[in-house]
């Protein structure tokens, strides 16, 4: 009756369903913490310092076939503390600056990542950037995007060690308006940064 | 001549080893049905989103999601290339009848559009996505990696199940 294939098959289901439980328990518990340490109305402040847009041809940059393509880039400052994100069952924190803007049509909608950051200890969590340049070089499906309003907030990803992938944002809110084609940017917000500086 | 009771043990444990691939399977369909996805678990194989998901972890995916959101994790496969790619969602353009999305994995410096296919700008949320990653679980798949990769390991896990079941035979 006891053969080895049947007493290594029920170990075996033993250690699976003990797997299941812990992997369950530790993912419940983290999500109690952040509840408790209130993480999905964390507090943040979004300020756009300037933004400029320019014609790009290449593929990198969203030209099909070498048709000119709109790309807009922003300059921001950003506060947020994300610690408590941080506990026995967070592995990393993904933190993205989204812009959410209207389409042509009623009905439609963009929302674009301008900058992101991974994460990986708690000790890097508390966020201070101050005339950070925007990581990602934005186009719309539209060949232009301008004189719409955007707005910017701060999101982010628990990737856990076990369970499900918990996401969510912070309260504050940035904005700005997609400006003219420039090459060089524009001189009222090029002093709008400077006077921003001296604040 | 014939050992009919022999032919019955025989016909037993060939019973038994179909019915553990049949319920295998049945699971597998079942978790496809209930997430509307083709393949419901995915092992992780490139360490393009790393230090999120490494080689050799399961992701679970759920495909009933109508519209994607920006920082979801998908996962997607191009015309013609065979490995499906697990990425996040960096852009996200929606009208009434479509959704348009650029993704990029997490731990390459630039976006996927080299990894499209020829002039495609965009994937199509609902023709190119085999689902979204909701759950994960570390290190498990590694078993599938080590079978696909390593010949060694296929025949030491072969032989070791025919080792096991002379020995259960008694």
């Amino acid at each position: 009756m006891f053969s080895i294939y049947q007493r290594g098959q029920s170990v075996l289901n033993f250690a699976v369903t003990l797997v299941g439980f812990i992997s369950a328990f530790i993912f419940i518990t983290s999500l109690i913490q952040l509840q408790l340490t209130d993480s999905f109305h964390k507090d943040s402040s979004i300020s756009t310092i300037s933004t400029a847009s320019s014609v790009k041809f290449s593929k990198r940059f969203g030209s099909v076939g070498g048709k000119a393509k709109e790309n807009n880039k922003i300059v921001f400052d950003l506060q947020s503390d994300l610690t408590d994100l941080f506990n026995w069952n967070t592995k990393q924190v993904f933190v993205y600056l989204t812009a959410e803007y209207p389409g042509k049509t009623p009905e439609s909608s963009n929302k674009v990542v301008y900058w992101d950051k991974i994460i990986t200890s708690k000790e890097d969590a508390n966020l201070t950037l101050t005339n950070e340049r925007a990581k990602y070089s934005v186009w719309d499906v539209e060949e232009s995007f301008k004189n719409r309003d955007a707005t910017l907030k701060l999101e982010w990803n628990i990737q856990p060690y076990v369970g499900l992938l918990t996401y969510g944002e912070t309260e504050g809110i940035g904005s700005f308006t997609f400006p003219d084609v420039t090459e060089e940017k524009p001189k009222s917000q090029k002093k709008k940064a400077n006077r921003r500086k001296n604040n | 001549m014939l050992d009919l009771t022999n032919v019955r043990v025989q016909a037993h444990q060939a019973l038994q080893l179909i019915y553990v691939v049949t319920s295998a399977y049945m699971f597998w369909k079942f978790l496809s049905l209930v997430s509307n996805s083709s393949s419901p678990i995915v092992v992780v194989l490139s360490g393009s989103m790393e230090p999120a998901f490494q080689r050799g972890d399961i992701l679970f995916l759920w495909n009933r999601d109508t519209l994607n959101k920006v920082g979801d994790v998908v996962v997607y496969e191009i015309k013609d290339k065979v490995i499906p790619i697990v990425h996040r969602v960096v852009r996200e353009h929606h009208s009434l009848s479509k959704q348009l999305l650029l993704t990029k994995g997490d731990n390459n410096p630039v976006d996927d559009l080299g990894l499209y296919a020829y002039n495609q700008m965009y994937l199509n949320s609902q023709n190119d996505l085999l689902g979204t990653v909701k759950g994960y679980f570390p290190l498990v798949g590694y078993v599938t990696i080590l079978i696909t990769e390593n010949v060694y390991f296929k025949y030491a896990l072969l032989g070791f199940m025919g080792i096991t079941t002379l020995l259960g035979n008694e």
